[in-house]
């Protein structure tokens, strides 16, 4: 038996089979680049027919009273579209969204990435990733279900006892850190030290008692008079961003590198110096990232705005009055368009693929604004 | 194995490549060169492998010589932004030429890896791929050609009652051994080995090497290797690289007890690489 | 600075750390418990006889025989309820028809009297004294018809609103009253089918609830009375403490295990039965997605990862893949309208394949960067090995590289099946109706849907009676949250053990 059973194959392909040869690589290369690209040609598709629908409108109504007006009755006889309340809104639910998603998000990005010991991420990671996970119909049905009653009826306490846990260790961390500082600079001058830390130690523990009971208790005469107000909304939507920031923003830091992190500590740096002075400047545009993609999934998340913003299109008053209703543009396009659908080809109708324009065009300039930040950052680091 | 024949083969071959017959060479590069985009990583290399001999490549590491064995069987094609100048020459073809059927080449050039990369798949799937891919489906054939191969691998004692069990599962020298067998289902001519044993113990690089002492009755056996007592220790031939260039290439026997380059003097006898 | 102050620092920022994954702990426990607590009441809660009536009469599940036996002997403990209105009607009826007859008496006599009085007129001499006495006569007659016109509405405050408003609650409490006509709406055909609604609903007859909007501030005080005291000295009175006493009896609560929660069609506007329609459409509509996406995102994976030389164009599609991802969920919605149905006409209203294209477009991204991942985690050498040995391209990607990445592949598509199931917005215009029957595989072409996410929301907030059936609510909560938790939990353990499997 011969062991070398190909010998007699040749290895020149006849003229004909490799004509087939070449034929069939560029042919299915063609095939799977036309599916690519049909997949991914689809975010023009997107544009393509949310603009043309939008055009009506801007035919027939102009751009000025959409993006001045501050009256939504699109209904009315004659209809106004005035979504200056609608954009007000949304911005106001964003911000504070981003106000509860980004401090929390960002410490539990350095909490993951240098703090945490292996054993405990392994839990951690999956427990964001269930917060991930949970539909966003069901954060609405818990903002309009459980939480928006529990404001109405225990607005002031929530909100005071809020103020405890949050201001509570903040102060406290200020009131070592500073009486710290100040009692190394009376070192030199007391020969009674034991008593001067009592003194000064006592001293601004009272005061910063004194200023969370005067805050928390301006909190808790608050009357809420409707739970399902932008306060709600920024609550949750806050939680809904924080997986989205913590990974991203891991991300990020993980990226800087071990060697950065030995270089710091060898200088003789605690964790915190090396997190603050070297690490997060270090992978500042990859944070930024991860506030830009909080920022998307605030904007465009639709089920618990809708359900528990409180849909009144006005701008509060005052403007950052957060526990007043709101409406915002996601909220907007899913509650008008099952009226608006009936009579396709009218204003109303149009008026609501002119929002998702404005939607379309501010997530994908926000894309692309984190691509590009993403992409010099990684230049930057020469990877 | 005795010396004396390997030297004899060695002188016919010699003679033979004087007279002009073929046969006996089985591959030759002339003036080949391989590029990866700029960098000229194996400049103008001649040389005539003999056929049924073990040819070993040496030389210090990034010296071209697993970039010229993985050229000649168009491995490097993989790599984006790679051209060859020259000639390779098998079976009186340039296999750089436009007609080649690079899948027939590389179905009778074989080639065994540094590390030992067995498919996650039974030891028998992972023989049999290539009989599959030449559209062998009968599955006593099949069964023939897997025992064939691992018996010529020397390695079917051991997995002849689990053959069907994942081949990750097997030590590293065995699974190295599964890879040759793998490599000889497919009946080569050549076995191009690029450091087979780097990855694995002094035990089982043992019975490698034993098992290339054996396949070298019925194939060519191109050898790259950083140990340089390994090459001493197998191969019939060597050749000595360095910074893409061929240094120098002859008998092993006479290489290594009488360089005639200063150079390959210096890499054997330790001064750097 | 001291050493001191900075290692204080230093555990003050590890403090914070710590205190950011506890919040967000507790935010996932504070969101989930509610869900998981209440919802699973939907699945486990003590039901009452009527219950046990609604599954043997629309589902045709449970024992008949031992149905009737408990329903003769809350009949039994029910009858004294019923006697007691019975009597009170009766009585009501016959002070009403009293005042009644004497009504139409004084009329008739009223009228006699005016004729009288039109033909004394017509008389001459005229009897002015007799004339004068009849309209005295008739004068009192008016007053006296005046009186019982008053006695008749108080009647009616008093007795017959009271008692309507009463039996009203007596019906939602316990059904229809026997003997009565079988009502139209599903939904009336039954008393409380859950104990814990029994109680709120014996409560609301026990007392009546006023709004008090006196105080100064504005804010309306509730003011609940008992309902006793409307009834205070008619057969009626007893009836309250008798209810109070024995609704264990009226009621027989028992631990009801009803799994079938999720398999049950639901009746009379989602008051009985389960959620099966919208649990299947969610099926429907995740497992079409699917359909759609899986094939297209795992070639464009290979496409970008085997055959692709990087280069402008393959920057240019992944631009495009992230700007897709970043597309607002509702967006998406709206163009599955303008386009899927509005402009090539899939089907001629929303139908489950317009979802199903549309949710695949949105999961496309996530499928394509996991598809992507998973094949870049393939060992190079598997390549190697398999080029080495004479596979073409095409080969080695279906031979070694997809069967490799598989778990890797299958991971992001359990991931995407989660978010496809729980997405509301892209279905509201293409796919999804309020109520709907359980659609048979071919209807999915042209026929819209009931689904989880969006029943939710409107349960929640467009249904006529949103407080009570809030258990309805939870438990499709809690239906959907399981179903896209126990996904991404499989996905971890799969990732888990993949990563386990690379290191070695």
């Amino acid at each position: 038996m011969s062991m070398n059973g190909n010998t007699n194959k040749s290895l020149v392909m006849s003229d004909a089979a490799s004509v087939r040869l070449r034929l069939g690589n560029w042919i299915g290369q063609g095939v799977l680049f036309l599916i690519t690209s049909l997949s991914t040609f689809a975010v023009f598709f997107i544009f393509y027919f949310i603009i043309k629908d939008a055009i009506p409108f801007f035919k027939t109504e102009g751009f000025k009273e959409l993006f001045t007006g501050t009256h939504w009755y699109p209904s009315a006889h004659p209809a106004e579209f005035g979504a200056l309340p609608l954009f007000a809104g949304t911005a106001l639910v964003t911000v504070g969204a981003i106000l509860v998603a980004v401090p929390l998000g960002i410490s539990a990005a350095v909490c993951l990435s240098d703090l945490l010991p292996f054993k405990i991420r392994q839990v951690v990671k999956p427990m964001i990733e269930i917060l991930a996970a949970i539909p966003s119909v069901a954060y609405g049905f818990f903002a309009l279900v459980v939480f928006a009653p529990m404001l109405q009826e225990k607005g002031g306490t929530l909100l005071s006892t809020g103020a405890w846990l949050i201001l509570g260790p903040i102060f406290a961390l200020l009131v070592v850190v500073a009486g710290d500082l100040l009692l190394d600079r009376l070192r030199t001058r007391i020969k009674n030290t034991k008593l001067a830390a009592i003194t000064v130690f006592s001293v601004l523990g009272s005061a910063a008692f004194f200023l969370i009971y005067r805050v928390a208790g301006q909190l808790a005469g608050i009357e809420i008079s409707s739970g399902t107000n932008a306060f709600n909304v920024s609550i949750i939507l806050g939680i809904m961003a924080l997986p989205t920031v913590v990974s991203v923003s891991e991300d990020a830091l993980q990226a800087a590198g071990r060697e950065l992190r030995e270089g710091s500590y060898a200088l003789g740096a605690t964790r915190a110096e090396t997190i603050l002075k070297t690490i997060i400047p270090a992978s500042v545009s990859g944070i930024l990232a991860a506030v830009i993609l909080g920022v998307m999934r605030a904007v465009g998340e639709t089920m618990v705005v809708w359900m528990a913003s409180g849909n009144a299109a006005r701008i509060p008053e005052p403007w950052y009055n957060v526990l007043q209703p709101v409406r915002t543009l996601t909220a907007t396009i899913a509650g008008d368009m099952g009226e608006a659908d009936h009579v396709t080809g009218s204003s109303r109708f149009h008026v609501l693929f002119a929002l998702a324009l404005c939607l379309l065009a501010f997530s994908f300039l926000m894309n692309l604004a984190s691509e590009t930040i993403v992409k010099r950052s990684r230049k930057k680091l020469g990877k | 194995m005795s010396e004396e024949i390997t030297l004899r083969k060695f002188d016919q071959f010699a003679e033979h490549s004087s007279s002009g017959e073929p046969s006996e060479i089985h591959i030759e590069a002339k003036d080949f060169s391989l590029f990866y985009g700029d960098f000229e990583a194996v400049r103008k290399v001649s040389l005539k492998i003999p056929r049924r001999m073990v040819t070993a490549m040496i030389g210090p590491s990034g010296c071209g010589k697993s970039t010229l064995l993985r050229s000649i069987n168009r491995m490097n094609d993989l790599i984006p932004s790679t051209h060859a100048k020259g000639e390779m020459v098998f079976d009186g073809h340039n296999i750089y030429d436009r007609n080649i059927d690079v899948v027939t080449l590389r179905s009778r050039v074989g080639m065994v890896f540094q590390k030992p990369n067995v498919f996650p798949k039974s030891i028998f799937d992972n023989v049999a791929y290539g009989p599959r891919l030449q559209g062998i489906t009968n599955k006593q054939q099949l069964s023939e050609i897997v025992e064939t191969s691992l018996r010529q691998a020397a390695i079917w004692n051991e997995v002849k009652d689990r053959l069907s069990s994942n081949a990750l599962g097997m030590s590293g020298g065995q699974q190295q051994r599964l890879c040759i067998a793998r490599a000889l289902a497919i009946k080569p001519e050549i076995l191009l080995m690029d450091e087979p044993t780097s990855a694995l113990d002094p035990k089982a690089t043992a019975k490698i090497e034993d098992l290339i002492g054996e396949l070298r009755e019925n194939y060519t056996i191109i050898i790259v290797t950083h140990n340089m007592q390994q090459a001493a220790r197998v191969s019939d031939l060597t050749a000595f690289m360095y910074e893409g260039v061929l240094v120098e290439f002859g008998k092993t026997k006479q290489l290594f007890t009488n360089p005639k380059n200063i150079q390959t003097e210096n890499y054997i006898t330790g001064r750097f690489g | 600075m001291r050493l001191e102050t900075r290692k204080l620092l230093d555990k003050a920022f590890s403090g914070f750390g710590l205190i950011a994954i506890v919040i967000m702990a507790l935010a996932l426990v504070f969101i989930l418990a509610p869900i998981v607590s209440r919802g699973s009441k939907a699945f486990v809660f003590k039901g009452t006889i009527e219950h046990r009536r609604v599954m043997l009469e629309l589902f045709d599940r449970g024992n008949v025989d031992k149905f009737h036996k408990e329903r003769d002997e809350v009949g039994k403990a029910r009858e004294p309820i019923y006697a007691m209105m019975a009597e009170f009607e009766a009585k009501t009826l016959e002070l009403e028809t009293s005042i009644e007859t004497t009504l139409d008496e004084i009329k008739n006599e009223d009228r006699n009297l005016r004729k009288e009085v039109s033909r004394l007129k017509k008389v001459t001499p005229r009897d002015d004294v007799l004339i004068a006495e009849l309209e005295a006569r008739r004068e009192q007659f008016k007053t006296r018809e005046a009186e019982l016109k008053a006695q008749r509405s108080e009647l009616d405050d008093t007795r017959s609103a009271p008692y309507e408003e009463l039996k009203d609650t007596v019906e939602e409490l316990f059904g229809p009253i026997p003997g009565d006509k079988t009502p139209v709406l599903v939904r009336q055909r039954y008393g409380q089918t859950r104990w814990d609604r029994s109680l709120i609903k014996l409560h609301e007859l026990l007392y009546t609830e006023e709004w008090d909007y006196s105080s100064p501030d504005g804010i309306g005080v509730k003011v609940e009375t008992p309902r006793s005291e409307l009834f205070a000295g008619t057969c009626l009175e007893p009836l309250f403490s008798y209810t109070e006493e024995n609704i264990p009896q009226m009621m027989r609560p028992r631990t009801t295990f009803y799994w079938q929660f999720i398999t049950d069609v639901s009746k009379g506007d989602n008051f009985f039965g389960g959620i099966w329609p919208a649990v299947l459409g969610t099926i429907y509509l995740t497992l079409g997605s699917m359909i759609f996406a899986i094939p297209m995102g795992v070639i464009a994976a290979i496409y970008l990862c085997e055959y692709a030389k990087e280069g402008r164009v393959i920057s240019f599609l992944r631009v495009c893949i992230s700007t897709l991802a970043g597309v607002p969920s509702i967006v998406f919605g709206l163009f599955g309208l303008a386009f899927f149905l509005n402009t090539i006409h899939v089907s001629s209203s929303k139908s489950v394949l317009a979802g199903s294209l549309t949710l695949s477009l949105l999961i496309l991204p996530t499928i394509i960067r996991s598809a992507e991942e998973a094949i870049l985690a393939v060992p190079r050498s598997y390549k190697e090995a398999a080029f080495g040995l004479g596979a073409g391209r095409w080969r080695t990607v279906l031979t070694v590289i997809l069967p490799a990445a598989l778990p890797g592949i299958l991971t992001g598509v359990v991931i995407s099946m989660g978010r496809a199931a729980g997405e509301t917005a892209p279905i509201i215009f293409t796919a999804a109706v309020s109520v709907g029957l359980p659609l048979k595989i071919w209807e999915t072409m042209t026929e819209p849907t009931p689904a989880l996410p969006w029943n939710i929301y409107n349960l929640c907030t467009e249904h006529e009676a949103v407080d009570e059936i809030r258990h309805v609510q939870y438990g499709m909560v809690l239906t959907l949250v399981a179903i896209v938790l126990i996904l991404n939990l499989f996905a971890i353990f799969m990732r888990a053990r993949i990563s386990k499997k690379l290191r070695g």
